[in-house]
């Protein structure tokens, strides 16, 4: 509510207008790198010592590299996994296409929060005086950027580097910098497109929405490569599928920099060179400033809400829809492999039992889960977001209740939720069909319902605390996300307790196919949403709105 | 007898151990056009936020056309129509978009009159609200609380970033307004807007209300400024009765008189004036006396962390 004051930056950073924005920009990218690098170290690290206690016969070790060693469902989803009876090739495959992804998804935000995100909220007007071009600037936030990545790098390997050091484990430390290296290099890349989309588009949203189908090609690509349906060339046509050629511990090709280092290199300069071939605040994709009027949905307050979240809506229906076809289409082959005691074992700990085709299925559908629960997540602090800037102020002052607009809000994200996961059940029907792998519709779109209570649940959390603590509300949402989606990862491995695992509100949901779905559960799930719902608009309605 | 348009008692809010309003008694009667002044932080928009129901007060109450705002919101913002200084609109919808949203939750537009506004305030609609420039923000939120004629306007610095002409074209609009007998509760930092369109003023400081009446009143209880052009020798005014702030510069005095100006008067005629002139205070600097004159803060008040 209360504007900043404009502090003059040169000022504040006693620098030379040429050097601000990579000092600012480093500044806000080095202390991200920091967390996310503690994130990633604590994974490998924590990976790396649950093998060890878990595992501890070569027996064990080799029964579970007979299972998983040549299983074309973990291999499609995951990764390739040579060497699982060994620490090194186990923590390889445990961690790196989760930190991969997340690593890519990292970079592509913050480099189109510190690069579109600052030129759309003004600051770069600021910056951008005299001497200073477009283009310069541009170069300057991206060696921030590289400063940011350099960081994860750095916090990463040193967490590797210490965790390799005891001897049961025993990584050397130069390997470990090499893995560590193949884990943020999809976040250089992430980087790199994402400075690109923020030259194309105008907005900070667009930005990051053109960069996310970016990666979401590049994992399909790359996944496609990887179910064993001998397109194993295809690996090459994707970012992600460099990155695994990789092969950091396990038979490490240092080669496949050369694409990588190449492809970050190359955006750069594209993304520098159409910073100067633009207008500052302006795209390169031409953002049409003005539109013919579409009145249909503006007539109340529930009306805007559809009309506002239906382009993020869109985008996630096409991004779940084409990730549970292609899921589909790789069931049978990679369904195929999965047999033998000791993969069900470890499935089973996921909660997914049975054989075959729907062992896989059950856990694509977990990973659908996981998208769903996003969108529910990304509902609620949209939500907040109308509150914080104070658009919400110009419907509340005319006649609209808060608790019409509240509810309503979350009416609509409910049923993005129960749409999202009809579409799941239904392209991954359409992907296993089309390969006759013989699980039947009804199955299918059950399992793809099944998913939806988990995500109902989040978003019920989140309305209550957007009632009752307002400031928090991103915070928590992702908090509880991200911790389910923790133990879920974690407790693959089998290291954790019941307790801690029925903390996640992905191992409330029966994992069907592989199981029956238990409405039972679900619905009680659900009506947690729903009760906490309920209390977030009491609240909503008894206290005062807030800004930022 | 009509009801008050707005009414508060006791009015307060309190974030944390920072008195943001004290103890509001405020009595606004229909048709009547009030300007609501007070330096940064003062407690102008918590007091707007309050009417509105937008925050909660820690004690007292308001009261708009009878209705209590904090019990039945929907009811009165049937009635009324608000303008805030920061216009954070949707950036993907058009102006026209915008306009006929708030419109039709509203629920009550006069369709004739929002072109008319258009025009006036001469706004392309078929802009996207993310390519408007603030001023041009500023319009749409204007255009959609005229648009609607509510009985009451609740305008918090409404003509923020406006240009000199369409400040004046939202003066005409106040003057309609009040033609048609609606209420109007002006907060602005801009003295000559609410000397020109306002019936009373309120000054706050601190959050507590220091000042409430007409201009006129309010110019009784402050000096005079007299300027004095000597020719000879300058005689000492600091011991006349009524006189204060003495200030030369060379051959010139100025000073401010406060009750009666005869005591001055035998004083400058018993010592060969050559020039004399006295005007009364604008409301800038009956605002600037308030707060300790020559524009610096007696204490300091402002607010914002
Ligand atoms: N949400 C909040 N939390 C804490 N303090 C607040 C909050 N909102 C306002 N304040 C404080 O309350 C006091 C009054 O603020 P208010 O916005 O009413 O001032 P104002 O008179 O409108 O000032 P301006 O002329 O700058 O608009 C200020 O000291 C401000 O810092
Ligand atoms: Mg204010």
């Amino acid at each position: 509510m209360r504007p900043e004051p404009a502090l003059d930056p040169t000022a504040r950073v006693g620098r030379a207008p040429g050097s601000v924005i990579a000092v600012l920009t480093a500044h806000k990218a080095i202390r991200s790198g920091v967390l996310w690098g503690f994130i990633f170290g604590t994974f490998v690290a924590s990976s790396a010592f649950s093998y060890v206690s878990i595992y501890r016969t070569q027996a064990q070790r080799d029964r579970l590299e007979t299972a998983f060693g040549s299983n074309n469902a973990t291999s499609a989803l995951f990764g390739p996994a040579p060497q699982l009876q060994t620490v090194a090739g186990f923590t390889v495959f445990k961690v790196s296409m989760t930190l991969i992804i997340l690593g890519a998804v990292w970079g592509l935000l913050t480099s189109t929060r510190l690069l579109r995100g600052e030129e759309e909220c003004g600051r770069w007007e600021l910056l951008l005086s005299g001497r200073t071009t477009r283009r310069h600037a541009t170069a300057q936030a991206l060696i921030g950027l590289a400063a940011g990545v350099t960081t994860l790098w750095a916090v990463t390997s040193l967490i590797t580097v210490v965790s390799g050091l005891p001897a049961k484990i025993e990584i050397a430390a130069g390997p470990a910098l090499f893995f560590a290296l193949a884990l943020v290099a999809s976040a250089a890349m992430f980087v790199a497109v994402g400075a690109v989309t923020s030259q194309l588009a105008a907005t900070r949203r667009q930005a990051g929405s053109y960069a996310a189908v970016v990666l979401g090609v590049s994992y399909a690509v790359r996944m496609v490569a990887d179910s064993g349906i001998g397109l194993r060339w295809l690996r090459w046509a994707s970012p992600l599928g460099w990155v695994e050629e990789l092969q950091p511990l396990t038979g490490p090709r240092p080669l496949a920099l050369l694409p990588i280092a190449a492809f970050t290199a190359a955006l750069a300069i594209v993304a520098v060179h159409l910073a100067g071939a633009r207008d500052l605040g302006a795209s390169t994709i031409p953002n049409r400033s003005s539109a013919r009027p579409h009145l249909g949905l503006l007539s109340g307050a529930t009306g805007l809400t559809i009309r506002l979240i239906r382009p993020i809506a869109m985008g996630w229906a096409v991004a779940i829809g084409v990730s549970a076809l292609l899921f589909g289409l790789v069931a049978k082959s990679a369904g195929v492999t999965i047999s033998g005691s000791s993969v069900q074992q470890v499935l089973s700990r996921l909660g997914v039992t049975g054989t075959g085709v729907d062992a896989y299925l059950g856990t694509a559908f977990l990973i659908l889960a996981v998208l769903v629960a996003f969108v529910a997540a990304g509902q609620v602090t949209a939500a907040r977001t109308e509150e914080s800037v104070g658009r919400l102020d110009h419907l509340l002052v005319r006649p609209v209740s808060r608790s019409s607009w509240f509810g309503g809000r979350m009416m609509v994200a409910a049923t993005v939720l129960v749409a999202s996961g009809v579409i799941a059940g239904v392209f991954t029907w359409l992907g296993e069909v089309s390969q006759h792998a013989g699980v039947s519709f009804t199955t299918m779109v059950a399992a793809g319902l099944n998913i939806v209570p988990p995500a109902v649940c989040i978003l019920g959390i989140g309305a209550l605390t957007l009632g009752a603590w307002p400031r928090a509300t991103s915070v928590v949402v992702y908090g509880v996300l991200g911790w389910s989606l923790l133990v879920e990862i974690v407790g693959g491995i089998g290291a954790l307790s019941h307790w801690v695992f029925d903390t996640s509100v992905f191992h409330q949901m029966a994992t069907a196919p592989a199981r029956p779905p238990q409405w039972t559960t679900g619905g009680v799930l659900v009506a947690i949403g729903v009760v906490s719902g309920v209390i977030g608009t009491l609240a909503f309605k008894l206290r005062d709105l807030s800004g930022e | 007898m009509g009801q008050n348009a707005i009414r508060t008692q006791g009015l307060s809010k309190r974030y944390g151990s920072l008195d943001a309003l004290t103890d509001l008694d405020l009595e606004i009667d229909e048709g009547e056009i009030v300007g609501y002044l007070g330096p940064n932080g003062s407690g102008k928009t918590t007091t707007i936020r309050l009417l509105l129901g937008l925050i909660q007060p820690t004690a007292g109450r308001g009261e708009i056309f009878g209705l209590d705002c904090q019990r039945r919101p929907v009811e009165v913002h049937q009635r009324l129509a608000y303008v805030a200084g920061e216009a954070n609109l949707w950036p993907a919808l058009t102006g026209l978009e915008t306009l006929h949203l708030l419109g039709r939750v509203q629920g009550r537009v006069d369709g004739a009159y929002r072109d008319e506004l258009i025009e006036r305030f001469e706004l392309d609609p078929s802009k996207k609200v993310r390519a408007y420039s603030k001023g041009n923000r500023q319009k749409v939120i204007l255009i959609a609380a005229l648009m609607t004629r509510s009985d009451l306007l609740v305008l918090d610095e409404p003509t923020s970033g406006l240009d000199p002409l369409m400040e004046q074209a939202f003066r005409r609009c106040v003057h309609e307004a009040k033609g048609n007998g609606q209420t109007i509760f002006l907060s602005s930092h801009i003295m000559s807007e609410v000397e020109a369109l306002c019936d009373r003023v309120g000054i706050l400081r601190d959050g507590r209300l220091v000042e409430m009446g007409t201009l006129a009143e309010m110019r009784h209880l402050s000096a005079l400024t007299v300027e004095a052009t000597f020719d000879g020798s300058i005689p000492d005014l600091t011991r006349v009765s009524g006189v204060s702030s003495v200030q030369v510069d060379g051959r010139v005095i100025r000073c401010q008189v406060r009750g009666s100006i005869e005591p001055l008067l035998k004083v400058l005629a018993a010592s060969g004036v050559s020039e004399l002139l006295s005007h009364e205070p604008s409301l800038e600097e009956l605002f600037l006396a308030l707060y300790g004159g020559d524009g610096t803060p007696e204490s300091a008040a402002t607010g914002a962390t």
